[in-house]
């Protein structure tokens, strides 16, 4: 081999190899990351992608999903063209059309059900990657319907509820730096937030104390914990309303700041009272001195941070009332908005902070019609007063039930129908449906079950805008060009806006013009951003500061951080919510001595594994070669009595349906509790959650805490 | 000679395997074919004498040995030391498929690829390093557990973190018979 060929085959950039780094951003997971990212091209080839070191937000650094990109976008049942179905509903028979043909036939199909029946009847729906979010929610509107719902119905908004509902603000970050002691609330990291670990491992060298609290012994808790606690599933709220009553009775309280900026204080010192050490202990089944040294570490060894998770606790039936138990820990201890606690702060642009502010808000809300219920509106009022989305976990049965009016066409953007406890019955209803529209990447579960399918393109194949924390904003340019036919989400929304005749010129404009319309008033165009590779510093980004914003009063009805939740008590009590934030059982809607005994096993549906995203990448070769099989784990003990060994197939079912997987013996989890990852065709977790089994506050289904039963099946 | 050496750090590893997705898209390693990567992870829970779990989490590949002894049982004088990394580097155009190399390696480093009959291993992306890179592997690792570093720069505790400390730990902590 020669000097140059072993160069090119070490995929070393530079003229003389003809590789070039182009930059773009990682979308396989939540826009709440998309790390940046380096694609090192060669002939418009991808031919292997880095974390891009000069990233302000990533710094190089990417996560073993992330690391698959060229896997993932290369794969082999990408959607090619666009698709129109010749079979039945979900047998996957499809023939290729042209842009224009399904243009026409989606025009035609949603006008015709909006002459039909109305504009409502027409739901929007957007799953992964969320990018497209502000151009569909305002498309939906321009349309002239009510119901934009996304993947928030089961991720991420129940904690931001939880936030606005307690503070006046939505989600906060721990304040690692200026912290002393980090209570890691189901905090993963490493298999779930990559970018979440450099802060804690810092904060332990310099030093500081971490606790972590979580059903499974993580690499979190071996490598970072001082202290670790191995929680019954769905039992965090006794343990933070056990560790508000040790701190008020051992005067570790913050008295001035409670004083000062909170309400409800005596109602909640009371409800307290309720969970002494020896209770809490027995339903959380901790070591009383353990929770004794971590509430004092906690409370005395400040300023003390707090991880708050999208998903970890609100998948439970009592998910919202036990993030906001433990974000009253916060204040309790006067460590909300101070430096080392937890600080709010305002998004800027999909979710992300940037210290300034954009018109993503008005892009939308200046186009929302007023004139109908959302679908699942008055079911879950904290979900009606701080979401403007639909609540999608009541789509099945207004599909079902066609009330209070019919749904009667869906336009999904990488829908995926596995989300959605009882999958099998959402799929049936979707006969009832007229039409169905859905763009993806790939062939996916769901889209076999569309008339319509689209052929969306990877981040790599696309310019999209993003906001970064610490004031920055992008726009990238395509690393490689659109495979096939596909093209970018926005490109089609704008595209059949035009095709449909909307009444609404900026959006027929296209995409850049749309953005330059949100960040009018940063000082920058699409143009400034994209004459960077790399993201722009905005003029006059404001970095969050704590303190900032407690100094004029909470944005709540008292303008006080609310133990007692003045929101909650104004809804209609028929709806049995509780002001304070008590703890319920997480299967208290399982728990009749039939189903106790049939069913004697806590399974959590959905805990991280590193290569795994909800559905998305089970199909990726190189990330399903790390783990080939659906798998349960199961505590060694329990397999040994149940005569269940590693590999062994094994039937979980719930009273809802039963799925077949092979188990993993293993001691991280404790007897009694099942564990398994979610999103599998051939197993899919959401057969055994059933439709109702949901937060009534949020109403997020308790994915991570059920019922279930497993038993080894024949070879 | 220059040396580099790679260093692993147990207690910041958690076998997300990033290092191995990344090796893959390095080397081309085309695993649906049946063909191995060459760096491989482990999470593994080792039962103690006290009753209570290790849980051990662990990155390994080629170890670059000093006096490497796949090196001297190639026949046919496929494999080499690279004078400027010290990385145990390979041509296997003359490769007759013997797997001596794989005989003689106490780590299981060289691998055998079925489709052209010849062996392939880590070869520390020495032409990476060469170039002012750091391996795919170690560019990677979000968690700061691999690293790799000239050998003069490893000194005092780190040393203790080189090469196969790992696999010391484990056997120190595994379970009498």
């Amino acid at each position: 081999m020669t000097e140059l060929e072993k160069k090119i085959k070490a995929k070393i950039p530079g003229e003389d190899t003809g590789i070039e780094i182009k930059r773009s951003l990682c979308a396989v997971c939540s826009p709440g990351n998309h790390c940046g990212l380096d694609c090192y091209v060669k002939d418009g080839k991808l031919l292997k992608v880095e974390g891009t070191l000069e990233h302000p937000y990533n710094k190089g650094k990417i996560c073993t999903k992330g690391a698959s990109n060229r896997d993932y976008i290369y794969r082999k049942d990408r959607v090619r063209t666009p698709l129109k179905r010749v079979g039945a509903r979900g047998e996957g028979k499809f023939e290729p059309i042209s842009w224009d043909e399904a243009y026409q036939i989606i025009a035609e199909k949603l006008n015709a059900v909006k002459e039909q029946y109305s504009p409502h009847s027409v739901a929007f729906f957007s799953g992964f990657c969320k990018w497209y979010r502000p151009i569909l929610h305002r498309f939906c509107y321009t349309f002239g319907s009510v119901n934009f719902g996304t993947d928030d119905s089961t991720c991420f908004k129940s904690t931001d509820i939880c936030h606005h509902l307690t503070t006046g603000r939505g989600g906060n970050g721990p304040n690692l730096p200026n912290a002393n002691t980090f209570l890691g609330w189901n905090y993963g990291g490493y298999y779930s937030n990559h970018l979440a670990v450099p802060g804690a491992q810092a904060l332990k060298e310099r030093g500081g104390k971490i606790i972590i609290i979580d059903t499974r012994y993580t690499p979190a808790a071996k490598n970072l914990a001082d202290i670790f606690l191995q929680i019954n599933p769905g039992t965090d709220g006794a343990l933070a309303l056990g560790m508000a009553k040790i701190i008020i009775d051992n005067g570790w309280a913050d008295m001035d700041y409670i004083e000062k900026y909170t309400y409800g204080f005596e109602q909640y010192k009371e409800l307290v009272q309720k969970y002494p050490l020896d209770k809490v202990c027995q339903i959380t089944g901790l070591n009383p001195d353990d929770v004794f040294a971590a509430t004092k570490l906690f409370a005395t060894n400040g300023p003390a941070a707090i991880n708050f998770s999208a998903s970890a606790l609100a998948h439970r039936t009592n998910g919202l009332q036990t993030n906001r138990a433990i974000l009253c820990l916060s204040a309790l201890t006067g460590n909300y908005d101070q430096p080392g606690g937890n600080i709010p702060s305002v998004a800027s642009y999909l979710h992300k902070r940037g210290g300034f502010d954009t018109r993503e808000m008005e892009f939308r809300e200046s186009k929302r019609p007023h004139d109908q219920l959302r679908i699942g509106e008055t079911r879950f009022p904290p979900w009606d007063e701080y979401c403007d989305e639909f609540q999608a976990m009541d789509l099945l049965r207004q599909i079902e039930e066609g009330t209070p009016y019919p749904v009667k066409a869906i336009v999904g953007f990488g829908f995926n129908a596995k989300m959605f406890p009882e999958t099998d019955k959402l799929v049936k209803a979707f006969d009832k449906l007229d039409f169905f529209v859905d763009a993806d990447m790939f062939m996916s579960y769901t889209t076999r079950f569309a008339d319509i399918v689209l052929p969306s393109c990877s981040s790599l194949e696309r310019g999209e805008m993003k906001a970064y924390e610490g004031g920055y904003l992008t726009f990238t340019k395509p690393a490689i060009p659109p495979l096939y036919e596909s093209k970018s989400d926005v490109n089609m929304l704008c595209e059949l806006a035009r095709v449909m005749d909307l009444d609404d010129d900026l959006l027929k404009a296209g995409y850049e013009a749309c953005c330059d319309w949100m960040i009018q008033d940063t000082g920058l165009t699409v143009a400034d951003l994209k004459a960077s590779d790399l993201p722009v510093k905005v003029p006059g980004a404001k970095p969050t500061v704590p303190g900032e914003y407690i100094k004029n009063g909470f944005k709540t009805r008292t303008g006080k951080f609310e133990f007692y939740s003045t929101a909650i008590a104004s809804y209609d009590p028929k709806y049995g919510l509780n002001p304070l934030p008590d703890y319920v059982d997480p299967l208290a809607d399982e728990n009749d001595p039939e189903t106790k005994a049939n069913y004697p096993f806590h399974l959590i549906a959905g805990a991280r594994i590193p290569n795994t995203l909800h559905s998305r990448l089970h199909e990726v070769p190189w990330l399903r070669s790390l783990r080939p099989d659906p798998l349960v784990e199961i505590h060694v003990d329990d397999a040994k009595r149940l005569g269940i060994g590693e590999g062994d197939k094994v039937a979980l079912s719930s009273p809802h349906g039963t799925i077949h997987l092979k188990a993993k013996l293993t001691s991280k989890v404790k007897p009694g509790v099942l564990m398994m990852a979610h999103g599998y065709t051939e197993a899919n977790a959401n057969e055994l959650v059933g439709r109702n089994h949901l937060d009534p506050y949020s109403g997020y289904p308790g994915f991570k805490s059920l019922r279930c039963a497993i038993r080894k099946e024949a070879e | 000679m220059m040396k580099y050496v790679f260093t692993f750090d147990p207690n910041r590893c958690s076998a997300c395997s990033s290092c191995m997705i990344a090796c893959t898209d390095q080397n081309d390693i085309d695993l649906a074919a049946g063909e191995k990567c060459y760096r491989k992870t482990y999470d593994t829970e080792i039962p103690l004498d006290d009753g209570k779990v290790y849980c051990a989490y662990l990155s390994t590949a080629c170890m670059h040995c000093d006096d490497a002894p796949c090196i001297a049982a190639c026949p046919v004088g496929c494999i080499s030391k690279d004078p400027d990394t010290g990385f145990t580097i390979y041509d296997n155009t003359n490769c007759i498929g013997c797997k001596s190399c794989a005989m003689a390696c106490p780590f299981g480093a060289p691998r055998y690829r079925k489709e052209d009959g010849k062996m392939v291993k880590c070869d520390g992306c020495y032409m990476r390093v060469k170039n002012g890179m750091k391996p795919a592997c170690v560019r990677a690792c979000s968690f700061g557990a691999l690293d790799c570093v000239p050998e003069d720069q490893v000194t005092g505790a780190y040393s203790d973190k080189a090469c196969n400390v790992l696999i010391n730990q484990a056997g120190l902590r595994r379970k009498a018979h």
